[in-house]
Order: structure tokens, then C-alpha cells, then sequence
């Protein structure tokens, strides 16, 4: 018989257990195997082999692997500064209370809605060389079509440009809410002693949200090294793997080569990466903020 | 079991990890008493109270009301009713509702809830706002609304925590005059936590002053005014506070004589006492009178009240005094005063701060 | 409001032409894809700038109304991102109020745990558990595109933090009032959880409903697709598709149900974003 403290206390677990018995299932346990996995020379039908660090030692020789962790981080160079500089942008823009204010940010969040499948089709319409929509404006004034999609040069800046339209509304709305939480009287303060725009801007209103500034630079950099649909959709990681990145490689090692220790060694990878690029943005910011102070 | 509700605490002690909060508290309180615990903030008082509503458990000791053994008992089952310092109304819910749902949740038949409801709103005054929600009512409706969801209950025992300090001044004055009113209405037993002596001496049968884990006095409120147990009780109750001044004491032919640092002596009445090593003379500003001749001091600081005026001065030999004047006093700063102690008034501390005072008459 | 980019004459309406030029951005695509679903098939084979202008025509909506698949994966999705919405808000808000308020061995702990779980990426765990929904047959059904959805720790981070916010003399008040530890949470702690569940609600849903990764590899049969997994189909096979505009058409379907609950419910959606940056 347990004591009625005992019981009680067990009663209140029960509040948690359900939620506990999901998250250790689906995602502690899967995580742990994962990295059980990624030592195992293992296919679909069951075979599995211990081989190590093999499986990390050949990935890092892997031509295809190392070509799609580059791809990646230019990805990410290329949109999360445009994730971080437009959105402020077009946050400073409409922090107003005014029914135009309020259109335009319903506008530049519409796109956040959508799905993956269906930013790529639109996207799409809009980039093929062959009756797309800029293909058809630019053809209007008399150029040739540019290869957006098939120019191993050109295949992830387009992929950035889908991406920070895709994209652009979260951040937007997460400046906006920092912007209406900066105390107005600074700026009274401000106008009263004639600062300059740009000085407010340095000097005030970027100071203000600055950690705003740092948690959407670090959720972007988290979701943008994830990329996957837009590239696999849109040109399955061509030409030339040139817009193939880690994710659409495991995607399909794990998933249509089968081959899933390696999948397994290359997601643990990206893990690693995604985990000590924010580890490192965190410590940043945290040191400066530290020093600010 | 007709003499209902009376508490009885006994030997009871806490602690949040290593740190004690109550060590050792015995009370017992009469049926239809009006109970304050008095103190500081973190003396315990919040902590015993919420003991005794069952939102803390005891590390040791037994609590009673009515006879009946209730430390180990769920909440709602201790005939307890409590009203909280911020209120605590269910936001979502209506004033009925919110009254209400105690009773529902004893599966009470509904004519008899709404009865009662009724009866408190009346009672209380709240009848129009019966159908808002609290955040539609004002700090003072509101803080009806909460005394009114304690008395549908019909408790045998009242626990109010700080139930004013989130008033303002005005209407805290009304409230406890409105608390006074309406505890002779209800004949039960009270328990009012405070940290205000006001509240505490105009409302209670008696105060438990307490301090540093422990209970320090139990008595009458102008028991424990005029016969402070010890030093603390005598620094706390009082406002402006005791003057505390280190004497040598003698017998003298009616109570013991104090000498002041300067010389100069009071002639108490006070008896009986033992030995100690030091002695403070404990004198209330209304004792201490500026006057033609008597004790010579320099007045540092006036702070006139109308009624009356309050001389902060000092003594020959740097001790700190505060004395009280008339109204229309014309004592300024930097003026040397003479000060006339009553000394029939005065109380003497001990080394431990024991207190020891005029015997009582008759 | 401030005006950071207030009082400047000349130089203010260049920076509202440069809005005006993006929001031009965001929005030609959506209507260069209006303007495709609008045109028949034969008309964009032979030149995708008829789609400039008239004749418009309905007939790729039609053509879609009388197809099966899109409206069975539809059905497909309300069904996965409605029951993954109402799961993760049972499942957090239990767990929310459990962390928050009540005692057992090891709370805190564990609390740690489920906040170290928000860095887990979806990419490190989905190879194993896509083997260990092989092994017990849930591909392919719905149970197995709902539950990996319910292991999201974010809700109940959420949640947590917004019990935690209530005052506990609410609790108290309602022990003294005889309610139990579950009457405490139904009846007086989750009606205040309302603003916070309109949130974690519409973002689990928005969140299950364009997931591609998860239903791409555990639905393989077309029937089990949900509405973003069967455009993506139809997408990749696009060189043998029944036609540009029908594709588009069907964006535009497919975009709709989820423009429609963003309008609905662009409120919430908007504090919710703003509860993340206070944070």
C-alpha cells in the first residue's frame, strides 16, 4: 500500500504521464536509437552490421555529402541575413496603427500560411525559363529568359529568393511585437533633442530589440539548415546536386537508397551542426548583452 | 459539541528546508473570538494561517477546530473559509458563480445555494453586481465579492489574509469599520493576518504578536499596548515607537528608580524586578511631554500632525528620544527643550528584553 | 505609434515606394497563379502569356470538383492537423498544468528534459522512427501521421509558462471551495488557459497542416496523402500533368482552407508571434 502522500504524488504525475510517454516514444527514444543507428551498417530488410564510426568517416569523403553541407551553409548565408534585414525593414515600416499598416502586413504574412508544395508550384510558374511569369515580363522588353532553375550558379539564389518570400512574415511580426514594447517616451526624448532618423534607428530603436534581433537570427538559422522541400520539389537537388542540400541527402540515402545507417550518420550530423551554430550565436549574444550592460 | 469552532494549535513547527519558519506555536482560540496575528512580513503569521486552511502541511504538531483533529484533513473539509489577500475570484466566472461554487461543489441543492447567495449579496451590498464579472468590480467590491464567498459557506472558522492592504487609505477605514459591523453580525470565529497594528488593535478580541518563528505576547489589544511582554512586542506596537532608554536601576520606596546616562533619574512604579546585568527604560512618546523643566534635550527633527506634534530630540549624552507636544506646539528645530517623563508609565526591559511594567490595579 | 522613419519629406515616400515594391513581390506570384488556374489547359500549351488576359474560364475548378483524389487528401489533412491540434492541446495542457503546479518526484528534472527536447531537429529522429512505425504497421494509417505531431515539446513548454503565470491563490481559493486537483484544472485554471489555447491551437494546425516531411515518407499509398503530399505528387510528375492550369487550380484549392482560417483567425496568429518575442 503506498502512503497517501505517496498516492497523491502519483496522482499528479498522471497529470504529466501522457504527454511523458509520447515525447520519450517519439522523440528521446528515436533520437537515441538514431544515434545508435548511425554506428550500424544497416538497410531496410533488417541487416545490420556494427561498423563504428565508419559511416561518419566515409560521409566526410562523400563528394555528394560535402557538396550538399556546402550547399547548405551558402543557403543559409544567403537567406538568414535577408531573413534578418528585410523583415526589420518592412517591420519599421508598419509598427503604425494604420489601416494601410495593417494591410501590408497581412500581405507580407499571407505567404507564411502556405505549404511547402504549394510556395514550390507557384514558384515554379513563376521562375521556368520556358513561359514562366519573369520569363515572361523580361521577354516583353526583349531579353531571353534567365535559367533560374537550371543554372548550377543561379539554383540556390532562386531557392533563397522562394525561401525569404516564404518566410519573411514570421520575423516581420516578431520585430513588430518587439517595436511595440519600446517605450515611446525615448522617442519624444529623441525628437525633442532633433536626433536624426538614422541615429534613432542606431542609436534607439535597433538597441531596443536587439534580442529580438538575435532569436530571429537564430530561428532562422535553425529552420533554413533543415531546407528540404523547396529544392526537393522544385529540381530534386540539380543540376548537378548544385541545389542539393544535407537534408534532401538523407532524405534520400534514408529513403530511397535505403541505406539507413547512413542517413542516420548524416542526420546526426546536421544535429550536431545546427546545435553548435546555435550554441555559438546564444554565447555571442549572451557575452555582448553581458558587456552592454 | 454545542461549544463549537474554537481552535486549538498544538506544538506546531516548520520548516522550508533548513529554514524554520514556525517553531513550536501553541494558540487556542474561544468560539466567536476575533483573532490577529501581528508582525513583521516573514515572522510566520501567513504561514500559520494557512495551516490552519490546509494549504500547508505541518512538520509537527496537531491542529484542532471544534475537537476535532483537521492538520491531515483536505481544505474543504475543515469548516474553514478563507478571503485571500488579492481576492482570488475566479475571473472567468460570475459574482454568483463565484459565490456559488464552493456550495456546488458539496452538491448543495440549488434553492438553497441561491438562498445564501442572496443572503450574503444582501448582507454585503453587492446585489447589483451579482451577474458582472470581477473585472468589471472595483478593489472594494471585489474584496466584498470575496468576504461574501467565505460567508455563503457558513464556516465555523473566518481566515482573512491581509484582506485590506490592497486598499487604499479611505477605504481601507471603511472596510474595517465594515469588517467590525459585520463580524458582530455573523458570531464566528476570525482569524485576521496582519502587519498593520491598526487593523490588528481596532479589530481583535486579542492579538497574537508574533516575531522570529515564534509567538511573542497573546493578549487584550490594549494589554499588549500597555503591557508589552518584551522588548520586540513593545518596539512594534506603538506608533511612532517606545523610546528605549539604557538605565541603571535601584529599589526606590514605590518601584524601581532608573538612572538615565546624564544623571538624572525616573521614579517608576514598576516591581518585582530580578536581576540583570543592563536595563532599557521603555517610555511611549505620549509619556515623554515637553514641559517648563525636566530632562534637557535638542530638538533634530518636528513633525507637526495637527492634533498633536512629535519632537524628535536628543539627549545630553546622545541618546535618541521622541517626546509628544500639543498641537500648536512651538517647539522648533535646533531649540533646546525640556523634557517630563511620566513615570507611573514607564516600563522596564531586561538584558533577554523581558518586560516589566506598573502592576495592575484592582 | 513611433515613426522611426518619420518626418522626412522626399525621402519617406522612396521608402514607401520600396514597400510598395516588395509588397508587389509578394503578392504577383499569388496572382500570376490566379491567372494560370483561370485559363484553359490548351490555351498555356501553346503560350503561358495568354494568361495576361481574356478569356478567363472555370473550367480547371470544375475539373476539379470532379475528381476524387484532391478532395479525399483535403479530408485527409482536416482530419490529421484537426485531431493533431486537439491532441497537443489535451496533452499540453494536462502536462502544462502538472509542471506548473503540482508535486511528484523528479518534476523538475523532467521539465528540463522536455525543454531540451525543442532543439531536437525533426531530421535527427525520423529515420528511426520511421523504422519503428514499420515495425508496427502505422504507416499508411492515420494514427501514424497524427502521432509523431503530439511529441512536439512546445506546447507544453507553452502551456507551463501560462499556468505559471496564473496566481495560485486561484487554486487555493478553489481547495478551500472543495474542488479536486482535476475540478481545480477544468474548472478554474483551464478556462484561463483560453487565450493560450487559441494560440498553441492555431499554430499545431497551421504546423500539421503543411507538413511535408513526415507524411511524404509514412503515407505511400495516395489515399493516405494528405492535401500537401498529393500537390507535391502531382507536382513531381509534372512533366506527364493533366495540364498547367488544372496544377495551378490546384494550389489554389489547396490554399484556400488554410488563407481562409489565417483571415479567421489572423488575431490570434498575431499574438501568438508576439508571446514568442516577449519571451
Amino acid at each position: 500500500m503506498m502512503s497517501p502522500k505517496a498516492r497523491r504524488e502519483f496522482g499528479n504525475f498522471l497529470f504529466v504521464a501522457p504527454y511523458l510517454c509520447v515525447f520519450l516514444w517519439l522523440l528521446i527514444w528515436p533520437l537515441i536509437s538514431g544515434m545508435g543507428l548511425s554506428l550500424f551498417k544497416a538497410d531496410l530488410f533488417g541487416g545490420a552490421s556494427f561498423v563504428g564510426f565508419e559511416n561518419y568517416s566515409r560521409l566526410l569523403q562523400d563528394p555528394v555529402f560535402l557538396q550538399a553541407v556546402g550547399n547548405t551553409f551558402y543557403f543559409v548565408a544567403l537567406t538568414v541575413p535577408a531573413l534578418a534585414i528585410i523583415p526589420l525593414f518592412l517591420a519599421l515600416m508598419l509598427n503604425r496603427a494604420t489601416r494601410t499598416a495593417a494591410f501590408f502586413r497581412g500581405v507580407f504574412f499571407s505567404s507564411s500560411v502556405l505549404s511547402v508544395t504549394i510556395v514550390t508550384l507557384i514558384w515554379r510558374m513563376v521562375l521556368m525559363s520556358d513561359g514562366g511569369f519573369v520569363a515572361n515580363i523580361i521577354g516583353f522588353f526583349g531579353f531571353d529568359p534567365i535559367p533560374f532553375l537550371s543554372d548550377p550558379n543561379l539554383v540556390m539564389i532562386s531557392m533563397s529568393i522562394i525561401t525569404v518570400w516564404w518566410c519573411l512574415g514570421l520575423p516581420m511580426m516578431l520585430y513588430l511585437s518587439a517595436l511595440q514594447q519600446v517605450p515611446q517616451d525615448i522617442y519624444e526624448a529623441a525628437a525633442l533633442d532633433n536626433t536624426p532618423w538614422w541615429k534613432q534607428l542606431t542609436h534607439i530603436t535597433l538597441p531596443a530589440i536587439s534580442r529580438t534581433v538575435v532569436l530571429v537570427v537564430i530561428m532562422q538559422c535553425v529552420l533554413q539548415f533543415q531546407l528540404f522541400g523547396q529544392p526537393q520539389l522544385i529540381t530534386q537537388g540539380g543540376p548537378n546536386g548544385a541545389s542539393r542540400p544535407i537534408v534532401l541527402f538523407i532524405f534520400e540515402v534514408g529513403f530511397r537508397r535505403w541505406d539507413i545507417g547512413y542517413a542516420a550518420a548524416a542526420s546526426q550530423i546536421l544535429f550536431a551542426i545546427i546545435l553548435m551554430v546555435t550554441l555559438a550565436q546564444y554565447f555571442v549574444a549572451s557575452r555582448r548583452e553581458g558587456r552592454g550592460r | 459539541m454545542n461549544r463549537v469552532s474554537a481552535i486549538d494549535i498544538r506544538n506546531v513547527t516548520k520548516a522550508y528546508g533548513p529554514t524554520l519558519v514556525l517553531d513550536d506555536i501553541s494558540l487556542k482560540a474561544e468560539a466567536n473570538e476575533f483573532i490577529a496575528f501581528l508582525g513583521p512580513s516573514g515572522c510566520g503569521k501567513s504561514t500559520l494561517l494557512r495551516m490552519i486552511a490546509g494549504l500547508e502541511t505541518l512538520d509537527a504538531g496537531e491542529i484542532h477546530i471544534g475537537g476535532r483533529r483537521i492538520d491531515e484533513r483536505e481544505p474543504g473539509a475543515r469548516g474553514v473559509a478563507m478571503v485571500f489577500q488579492h481576492y482570488a475570484l475566479y475571473p472567468h466566472m460570475t459574482i454568483r458563480d463565484n459565490m456559488g461554487f464552493g456550495l456546488k461543489n458539496i452538491r448543495m441543492n440549488k434553492a438553497e445555494i441561491d438562498r445564501r447567495v442572496a443572503e450574503a449579496a444582501r448582507i454585503l451590498e453587492i446585489e447589483p453586481f451579482l451577474d458582472k464579472k470581477p473585472g468589471q468590480l472595483s478593489g472594494g467590491q471585489k474584496q466584498r465579492v470575496a468576504i461574501g464567498r467565505a460567508i455563503v459557506k457558513n464556516p465555523d472558522i473566518f481566515l482573512f489574509d491581509e484582506p485590506l492592504s490592497n486598499l487604499d487609505a479611505a477605504l481601507r477605514m471603511r472596510t474595517r469599520l465594515e469588517l467590525a459591523q459585520l463580524r458582530r453580525r455573523l458570531n464566528a470565529t476570525m482569524i485576521l493576518v496582519t502587519h498593520d497594528q491598526v487593523e490588528a488593535m481596532t479589530l481583535a478580541d486579542r492579538i497574537v504578536v508574533m516575531h522570529d518563528k515564534k509567538i511573542q505576547q497573546v493578549g487584550a489589544p490594549m494589554d499588549i499596548y500597555a503591557r508589552p511582554a518584551n522588548r520586540f512586542v513593545a518596539s512594534f506596537v506603538g506608533s511612532p515607537p517606545m523610546n528605549f532608554l539604557p538605565v541603571s536601576v535601584s529599589e526606590g520606596a514605590n518601584g524601581a528608580v532608573a538612572t538615565l546616562g546624564d544623571g538624572s533619574k525616573v521614579t517608576t512604579r514598576v516591581k518585582g524586578l530580578t536581576d540583570s546585568a543592563s536595563w532599557e527604560l521603555g517610555l511611549r512618546p505620549e509619556h515623554v511631554r515637553v514641559s517648563d523643566q525636566g530632562l534637557a534635550a535638542k530638538v533634530e527633527f518636528v513633525e507637526r500632525l495637527g492634533e498633536r506634534t512629535l519632537v524628535y530630540a536628543r539627549l545630553g549624552d546622545g541618546t535618541a528620544l521622541t517626546a509628544e507636544d500639543e498641537g500648536l506646539s512651538r517647539v522648533k528645530m535646533g531649540d533646546t527643550i525640556y523634557l517630563k517623563v511620566d513615570g507611573d508609565a514607564a516600563h522596564l526591559f531586561d538584558a533577554d528584553g523581558k518586560g516589566y511594567h506598573t502592576p495592575e490595579v484592582g | 505609434m513611433s515613426k522611426p522613419f518619420g518626418h522626412m519629406g522626399w525621402r519617406h515616400s522612396l521608402w514607401w515606394l520600396a514597400l510598395i515594391a516588395l509588397g508587389l513581390i509578394m503578392v504577383a506570384p499569388l496572382i500570376w497563379t490566379l491567372m494560370l488556374s483561370l485559363k484553359s489547359n490548351s490555351e498555356l500549351l501553346r503560350s503561358t502569356t495568354n494568361a495576361f488576359h481574356l478569356p478567363y474560364t472555370l473550367e480547371n475548378y470544375a475539373a476539379i470538383l470532379k475528381s476524387s483524389g484532391v478532395f479525399r487528401w483535403l479530408f485527409n489533412s482536416v482530419l490529421v492537423a484537426g485531431l493533431t491540434t486537439i491532441g497537443v492541446l489535451t496533452l499540453s495542457s494536462l502536462a502544462g498544468y502538472g509542471f506548473a503546479r503540482l508535486e511528484f518526484p523528479f518534476r523538475d528534472v523532467l521539465f528540463v528534459v522536455v525543454l531540451f527536447g525543442l532543439a531536437i531537429p525533426e531530421q535527427a529522429v525520423i529515420i528511426t522512427r520511421h523504422q519503428m512505425f514499420a515495425g508496427l504497421g502505422l504507416h499508411n494509417s492515420y494514427p501514424g501521421l497524427i502521432l509523431p505531431g503530439l511529441a512536439a515539446p512546445f506546447g507544453v513548454f507553452l502551456m507551463t509558462q501560462y499556468f505559471k503565470a496564473i496566481p495560485k491563490e486561484l487554486d487555493e481559493a478553489a481547495m478551500l471551495d472543495n474542488a479536486s486537483r482535476l475540478k481545480v484544472f477544468w474548472k478554474v485554471l483551464l478556462p484561463l488557459t483560453l487565450p493560450a489555447q487559441a494560440t498553441l491551437g492555431i499554430f499545431t494546425f497551421l504546423a500539421a497542416w503543411n507538413d511535408y516531411w513526415w507524411p511524404l515518407i509514412s503515407a505511400t499509398r495516395p489515399e493516405m496523402f494528405t492535401l500537401t503530399v498529393g500537390i507535391a505528387s502531382s507536382q513531381i510528375n509534372f512533366a506527364q500533368t493533366s495540364g498547367l492550369g488544372y496544377l495551378m487550380t490546384q494550389a489554389v484549392f489547396a490554399s484556400v482552407p488554410i488563407l481562409i482560417v489565417y483571415v479567421f483567425f489572423q488575431k490570434y496568429i498575431v499574438r501568438a508571434v508576439a508571446g514568442q518575442a516577449v519571451r
